[in-house]
């Protein structure tokens, strides 16, 4: 480190966030973002996911580099790397059980329109598309054969009752705000608007609050 | 591999976002900048102080290589204050959360800290609301979760340790009576949006169960009279639109 590092790090004028914690923050906020909404969120499309896997990756090849000296400097300095190591790929891990979950309870609903296809990640597609093929073959050789043919579908819509569960949109979630804003909430007995800052923790309706969460206005806590 | 959670944070996971909070600590011994996945930490250099993630800050204060600070609204002054605002100023509502971060850029003015020039917002635990610099009198959103475990790993550097235990409690205690009160409440019931203002994580984690249950029961018994009520409200509108139209061909 030498000076120009250290007035770097004074500078009241550097403003920046630096990408790592850009990084962390989005992946936090997707991760808590996941476990607490009741549908599948969409899969982050800014390679997000590419970066941080690929970052993990090296970190472990510098920790099987490091492992060889056995100074006890860098032995702490070990310690710490595999902790936040750890750290980090727990939240990953945890956000792609979160939608395996989710994927797992609704997959007939996800997989039925081309929107809702979208949302899932290439792998999260092929794993859903073969996997309810085959529980449907199972089902098909240990039961469903002995049905009449028109009863074997698991997609059956006759008699204007689905066969395909869906999430439920209007569960209650918790969001906050990141930017003041009015807020729009469909109620049972009225729809109320409520002038909120940021930084508010509110309660209303999924449906209700998913338009501020995808336009970044707010987030799920 | 399914995650067998229910859907919301548990406290569990909500201690380990708080261990994403950035504190303040006074290093015993040099300790040279390790990169890490977050970014790379600060070079330590005693009696230097330093933030650090709380979970490194706790890490070498369990090795005795720092101490860490803890964060002024933390003291016992700025913690019976807020004791005084829950418990005879405002009955109802939670103490207001902590201000948005400002810092000075050198010329006299003073620049929130959110939104970024580039449009990121940081949010809890990104933001710096545990450090030495937050301000008192203001519970940040991690409140309670980083005061226990301050106490459990670090209360030797707490200033009269007891006495921030037993206010804590008394806070906990007039917070959670508020919540309660706040979701049972019939005024509350039937209207779209309810704001929790200044509620912490730990509060919303333990009673999440119960509020989002109320709501949804709220929701199941009165969604007949819903539907009934939009489908008049759509009639309404559509006679209001009719009237337009008949005003609209007698012009």
């Amino acid at each position: 480190m030498d000076i120009d590092d250290i007035l770097r790090e004074v500078d009241p004028a550097s403003h920046g966030i630096p990408l790592e914690t850009r990084d962390l923050q989005a992946l936090t906020r997707l991760w808590v973002a996941e476990r607490s909404a009741p549908e599948l969120l969409n899969w982050p499309a800014d390679g997000l996911f590419e970066r941080v896997n690929s970052k993990i990756k090296s970190q472990i090849e510098k920790i099987e580099d490091m492992t060889g000296d056995m100074d006890p400097k860098t032995n702490f300095a070990l310690i710490v790397i595999q902790t936040e190591l750890e750290r980090y790929k727990f939240l990953v891990r945890s956000y792609l059980r979160a939608r395996i979950a989710k994927i797992d309870k609704y997959t007939l609903h996800y997989l039925s329109t081309e929107e809702l296809r979208q949302r899932l990640s290439p792998t999260e597609l092929a794993y859903a598309t073969r996997h309810q093929a085959l529980l449907h073959n199972h089902y098909l050789s240990s039961f469903l054969s002995s049905f009449p043919q028109r009863l074997q579908n698991l997609n059956d819509t006759a008699g204007n009752v689905s066969m395909i569960d869906s999430p439920d949109l209007d569960t209650a979630v918790f969001i906050r705000l990141l930017r003041d804003k009015d807020v729009f909430g469909r109620g049972t007995d009225v729809d109320t608007i409520l002038p909120a800052a940021s930084g508010d923790i509110l309660i209303l309706r999924w449906s209700s609050a998913k338009d501020l969460v995808e336009h970044g206005d707010a987030e799920l806590v | 591999m399914a995650l067998p959670l229910p859907q919301g944070l548990v406290p569990s996971e909500v201690a380990f976002l708080c261990e994403m909070e950035l504190v303040t600590v006074v290093p015993r011994q040099r300790l040279e900048s390790i990169e890490l996945l977050s970014g790379s930490t600060p070079r330590l250099r005693p009696p230097h102080r330093a933030d650090l993630p709380f979970w490194l800050a706790i890490l070498l204060k369990k090795q005795r290589r720092a101490n860490i600070v803890p964060p002024a609204w933390l003291h016992p002054d700025s913690l019976r204050e807020i004791v005084t605002y829950e418990t005879a100023i405002d009955v109802k509502d939670w103490a207001p959360p902590p201000p948005p971060p400002v810092r000075a850029d050198g010329r006299g003015n003073s620049t929130r800290l959110n939104p970024y020039e580039d449009g990121v917002i940081l949010s809890p635990p990104f933001l710096p609301s545990c450090t030495a610099a937050a301000p008192a009198g203001a519970l940040p959103y991690h409140w309670f979760e980083l005061a226990e475990m301050l106490l459990a790993h670090a209360s030797d550097d707490i200033p009269s340790a007891s006495e921030v235990r037993s206010l804590l409690r008394d806070l906990q205690e007039a917070r959670a009576a508020k919540m309660r009160s706040k979701v049972t409440h019939p005024e509350s019931h039937g209207e779209g949006v309810t704001s929790l203002r200044g509620v912490g994580a730990m509060e919303l984690a333990e009673s999440r169960g119960f509020v989002t249950g109320v709501a949804e029961g709220i929701r199941k018994i009165g969604a007949s009279a819903e539907t009934m009520r939009r489908e008049e409200e759509e009639e309404n509108g559509q006679d209001m639109d009719d009237d337009l139209s008949d005003d609209d061909m007698g012009l």
